[in-house]
């Protein structure tokens, strides 16, 4: 590639830098070419594995565009739409009521571990902080919350664990301790407003950013949650979305393992390679679709804390 | 002033708010154990009571019809209402685990060899049913053979209800008998046999991958062509090789000549292309290789009832090819059925109506109805009896209960059981097998790990690193792959392990008479 000479009569450094903006810009958007074309082929890769039949996938692997092309996969899909539907609600709900929920209880808990009139905050801090480091395991937690909340098959159980996480109170703390200087919340108490009142009108603007990132993570976590389903739900009409399609493949790999010696034949239909691809896409479709209406929230979220006015 | 007793008043408020919140997780699914008030009808029979019944697996479709149509009849006949759980195949052994250990109340559960009945009867998980049987469930107790109940015995007492219902998971080779009439290659019945097929599989169909097992399975088929092991799944666990006619010889396969030939014999496939370069990261099951027609034998899982699903499914598809099967017992010279193990229900400790869930698990097993609507779901709707031969209403896709829908394997009732058509080639199958009949030996044997636990999972890491690629011909010099692997494995305390589990397998053979 040769840069085009320009006919203008320009003095040396400006040809130079203009030089350089160009190789700049063409090294840097290849880069990001080549990085954007590493993160499409898996994902056409599914969508072709999606429109292909199953037999063929087996024979030959995967192909970029479908070698046969059928519908099997997708047909298979939504023979049962109502099972498919039934997660994604349960996920959407699970998502959206867990993330504003979880972001009241985080901030307002580092809200106040963050005051400095607050006698026990290093208590408090160390308490929660404490857990970080020794956990009770598995089974403890299981048996808390199976046996003395009684939460198995309740919506409830999907919500309540991931509420609150020490990393994001943490988080939230040092990240309200920088945003809200003290002597703001000093002159609102003299104005006469109340910690609620702070809390609402001055803290929760002032946080936003920090509120966008922990809210992103909140929602990740909820999105991306399986193993809660896995272990207190016994209801398939409530299973997430993501425990959904990791059980039908899970399916698949115990009849491989387990077939040794226990002679078990199942007779529920197996997902074939295809419907597992169109199941692929069914699940993250709407996201891709949802993500660059939502995507402009995030970047305005996240640059609001870059910029000290 | 005023400012205080605001702050303390939210401040209470703000606790009440919290302890709402907790009093609101609590109501979610409370009570589900306990009977309702009303309904107990008749004085007779008690408080009606809801049993908590959990079987591994996914539930059919139709679950909620058939949880009702059998609460109708136990509520009638026992006064009591059950709650079908299913654990879900995902993390099924964890969650099987987390529910005997935390106490929640459970009044049945699915017990089976392979779930590790043994160490948890052993380890006290379930309740001891010998006295509760005569007078709780009469009828099930005479329906179950005295041989059967002593086989199931863990320290001389009865802990779960086996199945009565004689199969057979012996293995064998499935292959495509098509392929092998068209190229003319001998049949794969032997070592050598199967090798001269498969260099003919290679030979003339270079786009197929000759032998189907994913994860180096294919080691547990040769083993059960090759030796009389005691074990039906051909391979004992910590490389030990205990043969069937001469049980109290405790040998190391690993590490042995007979271990380091095989290994090179794999390697030789490997060389020759039988395997895929990638074998050790193939996803696909076997089954699906060999039903798509890209693999041509698979040698490890396929028992009489895999490989029937093989064939129903290749004639569906592809009604010119031809599987053929070459049962392993046919080498061995003798098949052993199920243990009575394979199969059971059990009480576990924590049960809160142990005489009632007993009562109830009778009528599953012993009374049609019950056992017809738990199998094979509702008559009419979900099957249909055709000449005394099951036959299932549309097909898998639209009916909510295919047959055996609840994984219903342990109160299977051979005097009830219904077949489908297709099923007569596997009972044939099973008749032959029945001709070589001799007892297993080996699975009422109850391995207790405790004693070598940490060696246990650290052997189980060096076996996946270094001894599945010797499996598959990946390492270029056999022998000192082997030995790496066996000085890996020592470090990891497999000599330990070893003797640990002689000494428990000869204190078996002692208590049981086995010679």
């Amino acid at each position: 590639m040769n840069t085009p000479m320009s006919t203008h009569t320009r003095t040396n450094t400006r040809l130079r830098d203009s030089e350089f903006t160009f190789m700049f810009q063409l090294i840097s958007y290849s880069f990001i070419i080549i990085l954007s074309i590493m993160c499409l082929l898996p994902f056409l890769l599914i969508l072709s594995g999606s429109f292909s039949s199953n037999e063929s996938i087996v024979r030959d692997g995967y192909h970029l565009f479908p070698t046969d092309f059928s519908l099997e996969g997708y047909k298979m899909v939504f023979k049962f739409p109502t099972q498919v539907l039934k997660a994604y609600g349960v996920t959407v709900f699970t998502t959206v009521v867990g993330t504003t929920l979880g972001l009241f209880l985080i901030t307002m808990a580092g809200f106040v571990l963050q005051r400095k009139d607050f006698k026990y905050r290093n208590t408090f801090s160390f308490f929660i902080y404490f857990t970080t480091l020794f956990g009770g395991g598995l089974v403890p937690w299981y048996i808390m919350l199976a046996n003395y909340f009684n939460l198995t098959d309740t919506y409830t159980v999907l919500i309540f664990p991931g509420l609150m996480t020490p990393f994001l109170i943490i988080l939230m703390k040092n990240f309200i301790r920088s945003a809200v200087p003290d002597e703001l919340i000093e002159s609102a108490k003299i104005d006469g407003a109340n910690d609620f009142r702070i809390y609402f009108s001055i803290v929760l603007k002032l946080a936003m950013p920090g509120i966008a990132t922990v809210g992103l993570f909140l929602a990740l976590g909820y999105w991306n949650d399986w193993f809660t389903s896995s272990l207190f739900i016994n209801n398939p009409d409530m299973y997430q979305l993501q425990f959904y399609l990791y059980n039908t493949m899970n399916t698949i790999t115990f009849i491989d393992q387990m077939a040794i010696g226990t002679g078990i034949t199942l007779s529920q239909d197996v997902p074939t390679e295809s419907t597992k691809m169109a199941m692929a896409i069914v699940v993250t479709g709407p996201i891709l679709f949802l993500y660059p209406f939502v995507q402009r929230y995030f970047v305005k979220g996240l640059t609001i804390g870059a910029v000290k006015g | 002033m005023r400012n205080k007793t605001i702050r303390h008043l939210s401040l209470v408020l703000a606790l009440m708010l919290f302890a709402g919140v907790l009093a609101a997780c609590n109501n979610g699914s409370g009570g589900s154990t306990q009977g309702s008030e009303q309904g107990g009808t008749s004085g007779n029979k008690g408080e009606k009571v809801t049993l908590q019944f959990y079987m591994l697996g996914d539930a059919p479709k139709d679950l909620p019809v058939i949880e009702s149509e059998i609460n109708k009849l136990a509520e009638a006949d026992l006064n009591v209402n059950v709650k079908f759980n299913y654990t879900s195949w995902t993390d099924w052994d964890q969650k099987y685990k987390l529910l005997l250990s935390s106490g929640q109340p459970i009044d049945l559960i699915f017990t089976a060899d392979w779930t590790f009945y043994q160490s948890y009867a052993k380890k006290g998980a379930f309740l001891p049913l010998d006295e509760m049987l005569p007078t709780a469930a009469p009828a099930l107790k005479a329906h179950v053979p005295d041989d059967m109940w002593n086989a199931v015995k863990i320290n001389d007492k009865i802990y779960t209800v086996p199945s009565t219902w004689i199969e057979y998971v012996t293995e064998g080779i499935a292959y495509r008998e098509d392929l092998r009439e068209k190229y003319n290659l001998p049949k794969p019945e032997s070592l050598e046999t199967l090798e001269a097929y498969l260099e003919g599989i290679k030979a003339n169909e270079p786009n197929m991958i000759p032998i189907a097992d994913s994860n180096a399975n294919h080691t547990y088929g040769i083993r059960q062509l090759t030796s009389k092991l005691v074990n039906t799944a051909g391979q004992l666990p910590y490389g030990l090789d205990i043969m069937y006619d001469t049980p109290s010889t405790v040998t190391s396969y690993w590490g042995s000549a007979q271990h380091l030939e095989d290994l090179k014999t794999y390697k030789r496939w490997m060389d020759k292309g039988f395997f895929p370069k990638n074998v050790l990261n193939v996803k696909d099951t076997s089954n699906s290789l060999l039903q798509n027609g890209k693999a041509a034998v698979v040698l490890s899982g396929e028992n009489p009832n895999k490989f029937n699903a093989d064939v129903i499914k290749v004639q569906s598809t592809h009604p010119d090819w031809k599987l053929a099967y070459f049962p392993y017992p046919n080498a061995k010279g003798f098949a052993q059925p199920v243990h009575p193990i394979h199969n059971g229900f059990a009480i576990p400790r924590s049960s809160k109506n142990p005489e009632k869930a007993l009562a109830f698990y009778e009528k599953l097993v012993t009374d049609k109805r019950y056992n017809w609507l738990t199998e094979y779901g509702v008559e009419g709707k979900n099957f249909e009896v055709d000449n005394g031969y099951y036959k299932m209403v549309g097909d898998a896709q639209t009916n909510g209960f295919p047959r055996e829908g609840m994984n219903g394997w342990a109160w299977r009732n051979p005097e009830f059981m219904l077949y489908d058509k297709t099923f007569d080639d596997v009972l044939t199958m099973f008749e032959d097998l029945d001709k070589i009949k001799k007892p297993d030996i080996y699975t009422g044997f109850a391995e207790d790990w405790t004693p070598y636990q940490a060696e246990k999972a650290a052997l189980e890491q060096v076996e996946k690193q270094y001894l599945y690629p010797l499996n598959v011909g990946l390492v270029a010099d056999v022998e000192a792959g082997l030995n790496t692997f066996m000085e890996k494995a020592k470090q990891a305390g497999l000599e330990k392990i070893q003797a640990e589990y002689t000494k428990q397998w000869q204190e078996y053979l002692k208590s049981t008479g086995i010679q």
